[in-house]
């Protein structure tokens, strides 16, 4: 009867040292590689630091126009840019201009780094149901592990800083444009298709001729969900010393200051909705493209 | 209000455990904090079984945090004994009890070498044996390469939000560190500013940067604090040093604030536990580098404070028997 009350449970000291043993382990392979590591990510470093260091220094009323161009070009919605000068005005207008910089900055290399990995990675999925069967358990357990979780080998790995902010960040944010551009593709019309296959099409041919464009508009939903959930990671992020608006949040944390909270929080809003209308404004677009085709 | 809440949920709890059990003859009844920090609870679960084993009194240990637990000895004289009570945060109010005789700050310094401040790694002083001060930390920011900017040396600061971000700060420009080749490191939390330690000490990099002891980081990489000169003064301290930036114009380059940290114990403890526990509590004082390497242990073993105090009544009889009697050490010496 025993056993049926007491679960079966690994010896105590079993457990400890299986545990000192993952610890040991990983230690050794940071202390082994984690220079070669480091190095390896020194030219996103190099990006990220340029980046942010362009978007500070560089006049205000040159970064504001760049954005008000940056919105014109995705969204060619007057009303857009107006708003998106605006609310850049008003964060620079109530201290968080620097803040919201760095943060501009990060946010943008991850979404880039995101979907340079992450649409391959969504193509060899389309191609492959073996390969959508491997992957898609890895990304339930990137969306859905604490972050907290892998903050603690990337800091042995890395270090503090924007490297492994970033990388923090990437993880949570890969899986949308992953899964959309995987299902985009498989969507695309069998008639098309065959189409372009009556027409002696290589695959390379299909793939980027027939399968990306028509699938266009879902890979940019993906890209979309992508950028929203960097921004949810910002403070997060702080939390491994990457500057940005998530470092006054979380001093306002600390400390009850109401305020300070809500204006980094709502500025981190600001951009959400700026990114979000533009982004989708362009993927409309481009849909609105292929109708006219059709 | 929230802190209301809490004392008031600690007043119930201590309620409870005051009515409870008859007390014993030979010492009585004691309740002691049991704070929500590993050094404290090492303490507390050690003082318990002393005071039980040697003293026959009847300890129960009550769970506390720094303000609540000094509240509700001051008002209601519960729990008795607050092992490791750091005091900088109610001086004034603590002064005044001691003052009336309502509290005993008995032992004016239960563990040595402890405080805050900067601190480098061993190896760094191996290699470079004049690093011992500030002073001669701050003219080589090339051996400490901030992360992101190694040309810049890299000061590791407090979380954000911390009272001690602030005085980092200001401590930084008191140094005029970033006219000697100095930037900032953010660190985020504490996890970031233990990784941060952490990282370089297995790799065996440089770190210099805020920590304090005790600690199990302290104690696992044998860290070394470095010499800030002289205490400038309470005056720089309290209305520059610790304030925001705004607030402090002129922040003179200073020594970390000692920390005061006591025993300190009700009235009630004087009375049932008397002079062999008063005695007990007065010498009972932990070398640092023996606190420390208790909280590696816990650390390591992943234990509590409970067994940790087991572990070095064990192993460390060296220490904790010239605190007692002969004749408790004896009977501690039975029960373990």
């Amino acid at each position: 009867m025993d056993f049926l009350n007491k679960i079966p449970e690994m010896d105590r000291d079993a457990l400890r040292e299986l545990k000192k043993g993952i610890d040991l382990g990983f230690k050794d392979f940071s202390r082994a590689y984690g220079d070669a590591i480091e190095s390896f990510f020194d030219p996103l470093l190099y990006f990220l630091i340029f980046l942010e260091k362009l978007l500070v220094t560089s006049p205000w009323p040159i970064v504001i126009g760049v954005f008000g161009l940056l919105a014109w070009i995705g969204s060619r919605s007057i009303k857009l840019v107006i708003g998106t000068m605006i609310c850049f005005l008003v964060i620079g207008y109530f201290g968080m201009w620097k803040n919201c910089m760095a943060t501009v900055a990060i946010i943008s290399v991850s979404t880039l780094v995101c979907i340079v990995v992450g649409i391959p990675i969504g193509i060899l999925m389309s191609k492959s149901n073996r390969a959508e069967k491997s992957i898609l358990p890895i990304l339930d357990m990137m969306q859905t592990i604490p972050s907290f979780v892998y903050l603690i080998p990337i800091i042995m790995l890395l270090g503090i800083g924007k490297v492994p902010g970033l990388l923090a960040v990437c993880i949570y944010a890969l899986p949308p444009v992953v899964r959309l551009t995987n299902l985009g593709i498989r969507e695309v019309d069998k008639e098309a298709l065959e189409a372009s296959e009556a027409f002696g099409a290589t695959p390379m041919q299909k793939l980027k001729s027939v399968q990306i464009p028509l699938s266009l508009p879902t890979i940019f939903a993906g890209v979309n969900q992508t950028i929203m959930m960097a921004l949810a990671m910002v403070v997060i992020a702080s939390m491994i010393g990457v500057k940005g608006l998530g470092i006054p949040i979380l001093q306002s944390i600390s400390n009850q200051y109401l305020a300070l909270g809500m204006m980094n929080g709502l500025a981190i809003v600001a951009l959400a909705i700026i990114f979000d209308r533009v982004t989708q404004q362009y993927g409309q677009r481009i849909q609105k493209h292929r109708g006219q085709k059709k | 209000m929230k802190i209301k809440k809490i004392l008031l949920s600690a007043l119930v709890i201590l309620g409870f455990t005051s009515f409870s059990g008859i007390a014993n003859a030979a010492c009585g009844k004691i309740s002691i904090a049991n704070m929500n920090w590993a050094s404290a609870n090492f303490m507390a679960e050690v003082d318990k079984v002393i005071l039980e084993k040697g003293y026959g009194c009847e300890v129960e240990l009550v769970p506390g945090a720094t303000m609540p637990t000094f509240t509700s000895m001051q008002e209601k004289g519960e729990p008795d004994v607050a092992p490791e009570f750091w005091a900088n945060a109610a001086i004034v109010e603590l002064e005044k009890a001691v003052a009336e005789g309502k509290l005993h700050s008995i032992n004016k310094a239960p563990i040595t070498g402890l405080g805050e401040g900067w601190w480098v790694l061993p190896a760094t002083l191996e290699k470079y044996p004049e690093l011992t001060t500030a002073d001669a930390i701050l003219k080589r920011p090339d051996l400490f390469p901030h992360p992101e900017d190694p040309s810049k040396g890299g000061f590791h600061i407090c979380p954000p939000g911390w009272n001690c971000e602030l005085s980092n700060r200001n401590h930084f420009r008191a140094w005029e560190m970033e006219s000697k080749g100095w930037k900032i490191v953010e660190t985020g939390s504490a996890a970031g500013l233990d990784g941060s330690i952490a990282k370089a000490a297995e790799r065996g990099e440089n770190w210099f940067g805020y920590y304090w002891s005790p600690t199990a980081l302290i104690g696992k990489y044998g860290m070394i604090a470095v010499d800030m000169g002289e205490y400038a003064g309470k005056d720089n301290w309290d209305n520059c040093l610790s304030k925001p930036e705004q607030e402090c114009a002129n922040p003179k380059k200073s020594s970390w604030v000692k920390s005061e940290v006591f025993t300190v114990a009700t009235d009630n403890f004087k009375k049932s536990a008397g002079k062999d526990g008063m005695k007990y509590l007065k010498k009972r004082v932990y070398p640092g580098p023996v606190m420390n390497g208790m909280l590696v242990w816990m650390g390591e073993n992943q234990a509590e404070g409970a067994d940790a105090a087991v572990e070095f009544l064990k192993t460390q009889e060296d220490v904790w028997s010239k605190w007692v009697s002969g004749k408790a050490k004896k009977a501690i010496k039975a029960s373990l």
